[in-house]
């Protein structure tokens, strides 16, 4: 059985009919994958110091950015979440010494084949962020909260006129 | 029965006739691709004459993909509704003859025996099929060496002959007569007879194997060498089976959306690897081999015993489509002749 | 028979003859004039199977992973043929030593429905030749010659690299095309975002373009996994496109474009100009070109400390 393929659909659904009724702006979906031994340990810092960041991040923690196979990212799009934001640790300070070398030349192609496929590349961030980086994390969350909330809804993988039911 | 003639450039009035009494189901014109069989709407160009590649038509009463049912859960409540296509008029126009014939094999695998298949049976009662022989016979065509193909003839209710600027439709069962009572149709004059009789002859005549009594179904044995050698080369795509009009096998699966559950049928087929692959690991299909013989052998020789009509038709399209070129005609020339046949020069 | 064609036998069974091989791997005529197909020859006796005409259209390499795993195999192979299997030996998929490569120039293939396109009836061909940087058909009626923009693979047609890059011995020379056709895809995201929808709407999930490809070795494609499910089974433009665009991701700096995906698919999807904005991607951003001998390693299982860093700094 496969996962849920219209979960986040439904949840923005319900969320943006919530929100209007609240009086409140539309909020995105995004999803982080945030590697554990920088990134995460910066979301962490940024909770512990109690710094203020939207709720619109469902985080991932994988062992390092070099796990981040660029399939998890095409899935969560044609799954249809709003944005994807993907974080580990500077180049050379990896766990693993090298994972997120590896991670930064997927990634980069990974960036050409969404703007091949004609997907807004504003929709998927791409970022360095260390333990330490509590407020970047905090801020990082926050500009690329503002940024989809401005392109708006993700309309999903295919045109509105080629999609299925 | 009454024969008519439908002048070219009244097409579009005849499927408007017709579309008032039947939905109406033909090839659609796609960009880059062969036409595909749907419910015709506005704007699509239906096209009619058989000249091109198509998909098979199987591709409107099997569909690719289809939801068998749907089940909802709410805290305490679970709710089954299953998803049946209607049962309206159908007419389905522009296949070749093969591909109506190919319908009759899916008949006896989804309508005969001890399950009938309510999806299936659903698209296909009350559907009415119109073959088109065009003006050329297609070369990969070899229909005439899987059956006799006048016995073809009353499994259609008409059959469309392309003759230049104009169609003779020929009513080949009593409910075809309901597809010709258009006014706009005009009577056949004796050389449309002939015209159209031409163009039976031909296709009984085109692509007949050089092996003498066709019976490939008591010749073609499980420990034939041929197998060995399609298998080396097959590289174990779906092409054959899924273009192919009478191939039926398909999968079902479920999938969970949200707090429903969608059970879905799709295309399968005995090429791929995982087709017999067991949740234990053991896979009784281990290589090409198994494989490439499973698909020539159920066609040629299962689907004869069990139904009593050979599962190929003739219709071509692995042969001009297969990317190896693996050419069903010459596998069944090599293991029905008793000598090679000499290469193409 | 041409003089290449003769030559390919005679060190095709020079090679079987002395043992060097235990298989040549070549293409065949075909069912029909205007198709070849790939054939196995381990007895020297059986040579003169073997052609090479502007239908040999089948990237050979495919057969290699299974084929040159244990034992020496000699193979035919056109410039792009041979760039797969360079990079099948990069990626340690098959072992240089267990391969006789009998290098071709090319003058590029044919692509046969374009032949329908010219009023050509297929049934009517009896022989197809190079001439220069065209076509000649022989046909039923006598014999023309084809322009190459009218009857080449749209593939040959942007190929520059038709000269073997890697060879034990090489025949014939290569007629590089003189114009090269450029790509035509729309420009705008909502329009790119359009085309490929609608393409990949068309799918039926045959999977011809991944079995036909090279370099689409994995034991276990993703597509096939059950647990975790990267995609459903069912042939709708979603899942079509979560396909495509994965397959597009893992050939990324590995596809060495030789259009096989495109030739196959019953439905015509472009896949191949997906497969060559990819390409131009990587040979941008890394100068990197699959399939090249020079290169050392995979692109993606290596990095320099200098590399393009994609990391969109917000400040």
């Amino acid at each position: 059985m496969s996962e849920d393929s219209t979960l986040v659909q439904e949840r923005t659904e319900q969320e943006t009919k919530e929100s209007a009724e609240q009086g409140r702006t539309w909020q995105p979906i995004i999803l982080g994958i945030l590697c554990n031994w920088c990134s995460y340990a910066g979301a962490d810092l940024a909770g512990s110091s109690r710094l203020q960041y939207p709720e619109t991040v469902r985080i991932i923690r994988v062992p390092c950015s070099g796990r981040v196979d660029p399939a998890f990212v095409l899935k969560a799009f044609r799954k249809g979440f709003d944005g994807v934001m993907v974080l580990g640790c500077h180049p050379g300070d990896c766990h693993y010494a090298k994972g997120n070398y590896y991670a930064r030349r997927r990634i980069a192609l990974l960036q050409d084949l969404l703007k091949a496929l004609g997907l807004p590349e504003e929709r998927f961030h791409f970022e360095w962020v260390s333990a330490s980086e509590g407020n970047r994390f905090a801020e990082l969350v926050q500009e690329f909260t503002e940024q989809i909330r401005r392109l708006g809804p993700f309309k999903g993988v295919v045109a509105v006129e080629n999609k299925s039911s | 029965m009454a024969d008519k003639i439908l002048p070219k450039d009244k097409t579009e009035g005849f499927i408007q006739a017709l579309g008032r009494k039947f939905v109406v189901v033909a090839p659609v014109e796609r960009k880059d691709a062969p036409a595909e069989f749907k419910e015709i709407g506005a704007g699509d160009k239906v096209i009619l004459d058989g000249s091109q590649m198509m998909m098979p038509p199987k591709d409107y009463l099997l569909p690719r993909y289809e939801t068998l049912l749907k089940v909802s859960t709410r805290p305490g409540e679970v709710e089954v509704q299953p998803v049946l296509p209607d049962e309206k008029p159908r007419v389905m126009l522009g296949m070749w003859l093969p591909d109506a014939q190919a319908i009759q094999v899916l008949d006896k695998v989804f309508l005969e025996g001890k399950f009938r298949d309510p999806y299936y049976a659903a698209r296909r009662a009350n559907t009415m099929l119109v073959a088109v022989m065009p003006a050329q016979m297609r070369w990969s065509w070899f229909c005439a060496s899987t059956d006799d193909v006048e016995k073809w003839k009353p499994n259609v209710d008409a059959i469309m002959y392309d003759l230049g600027d104009r169609f003779y439709i020929e009513v080949t069962s009593p409910r075809g007569e309901a597809l010709v009572e258009w006014e706009g149709l005009a009577e056949p004059s004796s050389e449309d007879v002939a015209g159209k009789d031409r163009l039976w002859e031909q296709f009984k005549s085109h692509g007949v194997l050089p092996f003498s009594d066709g019976k490939f179904y008591e010749q073609l044995a499980w420990d034939h060498p041929i197998w060995a050698e399609i298998a080396q080369k097959c590289i174990g795509c779906g092409v054959c089976s899924y273009m192919c009009p009478s191939c039926s096998c398909f999968d079902i699966q479920d999938e969970v959306c949200g707090t429903c559950v969608e059970r879905y049928r799709c295309r399968d087929t005995c090429q791929f690897e995982d087709f017999t692959l067991m949740g234990s690991g053991h896979n009784p299909r281990p290589d090409q081999l198994p494989r490439s013989r499973q698909r020539l052998m159920h066609k040629f020789k299962y689907q004869h015993e069990q139904y009593g009509v050979v599962g190929c038709t003739g219709c071509g399209r692995c042969v001009e489509l297969c990317p190896v070129n693996v050419d069903i005609r010459e596998v069944l020339n090599k293991v029905c002749a008793e000598k090679e046949p000499e290469p193409a020069v | 028979m041409t003089e290449i064609e003769s030559r390919i036998r005679e060190e095709a069974k020079k090679v079987l003859e002395n043992g060097l091989v235990d298989l040549v791997i070549g293409w065949a005529a075909g069912s029909v004039p205007f198709r070849t197909t790939p054939v196995f020859i381990d007895n020297a006796q059986d040579v003169d199977k073997l052609v090479w005409n502007p239908v040999c259209a089948n990237n050979l390499a495919v057969y290699l992973p299974k084929m040159a795993k244990n034992r020496k195999v000699a193979i035919v192979a056109k410039p792009c043929d041979i760039r797969s299997i360079v990079a099948l030996i990069q990626e340690n998929q098959v072992k240089r030593e267990n391969l006789y490569i009998i290098g071709l120039g090319c003058a590029g293939v044919v692509d046969p429905s374009k032949l329908e396109s010219a009023a050509i009836r297929l049934s009517d061909i009896k022989a197809l030749e190079w001439e220069g940087e065209g076509i000649r058909i022989v046909t039923v009626d006598g014999e023309q010659v084809l322009r190459s923009t009218e009857v080449h693979r749209e593939m040959c047609l942007a190929c520059t690299k038709r000269e073997p890059a890697l060879y034990d011995v090489k025949f014939g020379e290569a007629v590089l095309p003189s114009q090269i056709k450029p790509r035509e895809l729309p420009e705008l995201p909502e329009e790119r975002q359009k085309y490929w929808s609608e393409q990949f709407s068309k799918c039926i999930r045959c999977y011809a373009c991944r079995q036909i490809c090279p370099n689409c070795y994995c034991e276990v494609c993703f597509a096939d996994r059950v647990e975790p499910k990267w995609t459903a089974k069912k042939a709708v433009p979603e899942e079509n496109w979560m396909f495509h665009a994965t397959r597009a991701m893992h050939l990324a700096g590995r596809c060495i474009q030789c259009g096989e995906c495109e030739r196959v698919c019953p439905v015509g999807i472009r896949i191949a100009e997906l497969m060559r904005e990819m390409a131009e991607a990587v040979k941008n951003k890394y100068d990197y070109e699959a399939g090249d001998p020079k290169e050392e390693a995979p692109l993606l299982g290596t990095f320099r400390e200098n590399d393009i860093d994609p990391a969109q700094h917000s400040e």
